[in-house]
Parts: C-alpha cells; structure tokens; sequence
C-alpha cells in the first residue's frame, strides 16, 4: 500500500511537471508525459499513450488559457478552423498506431523534434 | 488559407492519435511558421484548442485495447491542471523571442527523451508489460 502511495505520488509530481511545460509552452504535456510514465514508472508504450490521452481530456489548459486570453494572446478563429481536423485526425492516428511499427515511428518522431528544436533556437536566437 | 488551416488541423490530429500527445507541441511551431504568428498567440490558440477533448476518439481504440491506466491518468490530469496555470504565469512576462528558443530547448529534451524510450525498448524488450509487437 505505501508503495502504490508512493507511485502515485511520483506520478501526480511528474504530471505538474508537465503541466508547467504545458502552459510555459501552449502544449498538451504529452510529449513530455509520454516518455515519462515509460522511462519512469515502467509503463509501456501503448499504455502510457492511452493513459496520456485520458489526462488529455478534461481541460487540463482552462486556467493557462484564460491568462493568455486576458492579455490577448489567442486567435479564437484559427483555433475554431483547426479543431475538427485535429479530432478526425486523431481516430485516423489511433487506428493506425496498431498497424504501423511502433518504434520506428517514435524514432522519427523524436527525429522530427530536435530538428524543430535546434530549428526554433536557431530562428529566435542567432539572427 | 482556411483550406490550409484545416488540413492542418487533421495533419496534427493523425499524429495526436499516433503518439498519445495533445499536438501543441506541432501546432505551435506549424502556427508559428505557417500562419505566421507571434509565439504568444501561437500558444494561447494551441491551449484554446487543446480545451475540448480532441484525442476522445483516439482514446477510444487505445481502450478498447485495454491499453489504459485511469487511476494514473486521472492523477496526471489533476497535477496537470495546476501546473500548466504555473507554466503560463512564468511564459507571459517572457519576450515572445526568448519564449521561441526556449520552447526549442523543450523540443530538444522531448525528443532526446522519446529517443532514450525507445533504446530502453530494445534492450529489454520483456520487461514491460507490453512485449507483443507487430
């Protein structure tokens, strides 16, 4: 039992962790929930995938979005055009990651970050 | 424009269902580049369209798999919730040039991290509890 306590603990401490990424950066906190739950608790991929998704959910960003609505920082239109693509998308991507290698994929995905990553630093901090 | 704000849309969405992520980390720079926002703005809309459950249909096929831990999700959404009003807090007073490398060096460690999971995978392919791979 204090074990289970414990990793729920830890759990809940990594989540908060994430939820700061998610507001710092306008995120979900999955990408960074992910890795976690498998690098940490032992979850495997598939499962901390689904458990990502479940803490995706709720509206875990209202209180983040208010202070950027507060100071103006939301295009209502933009998002209101890209959300039923991003749902439909989304049951295409869950059927698919049953047929498609697994590993394969986060490892172009990871692939695909750090480019962005060192892309983004670049852009804002070099010219 | 609109044509290409939706397609977009579903282009994140596929890989929101594919990885078991929310798509911001896409959305943002996409915005960014693509649309041509400022980071600020670019942030704020991706939480705007992170508020409805958009991954509802992916977390549809991962349960029917069994493929999900509630007690543990339901405790992520919590520390979630609070920690992402935190988040915000610290990223608005912060220049929009400045919060775009930092959201670079996030990327950098999401993906070192994604990377790292999968080398894990490899070398200990029967520890999890998930060993069955196509």
């Amino acid at each position: 039992m204090p074990e289970s306590m414990g990793r729920s603990a830890g759990i809940f401490a990594i989540a908060c962790v994430c939820g700061i990424a998610s507001g710092m950066f306008g995120i979900g906190g999955g990408v960074l929930l992910v890795p976690l739950l498998g690098l940490l608790f032992g979850f495997s991929q598939h499962r901390a995938q689904g458990t990502s998704l479940v803490a995706l959910i709720p509206p875990t960003g209202v209180l983040a979005l208010m202070a950027y609505a507060k100071e103006g920082f939301v295009s209502w239109r933009t998002g209101l055009l890209l959300i039923p693509g991003v749902f439909l998308g989304g049951i295409a991507g869950g059927i698919l990651a049953k047929k498609i290698n697994p590993r394969k994929m986060r490892q172009v995905f990871a692939g695909i970050l750090v480019l962005l990553g060192v892309w983004q630093m670049l852009d804002a901090w070099w010219r | 424009m609109t044509f290409i704000i939706l397609l977009l849309g579903l282009g994140v969405g596929v890989l929101v269902g594919l990885l078991g992520i929310g798509g911001g980390v896409v959305l943002v720079p996409a915005m960014v580049y693509f649309l041509h926002l400022d980071q600020h703005l670019a942030q704020g809309t991706s939480l705007f369209i992170l508020l409805p459950p958009i991954g509802l249909g992916a977390l549809r096929e991962y349960w029917k798999q069994g493929q999900v831990d509630w007690h543990a999700g339901i405790l992520c959404a919590l520390g979630m919730l609070f920690g992402a009003y935190a988040g915000s807090l610290i990223a608005l007073p912060i220049p929009s040039r400045n919060l775009q490398g930092l959201f670079g060096c996030f990327l950098l460690l999401a993906g070192f991290l994604l990377w790292r999971k999968t080398q894990i995978d490899t070398s200990a392919p029967g520890s999890g509890q998930e060993n069955v791979r196509a």
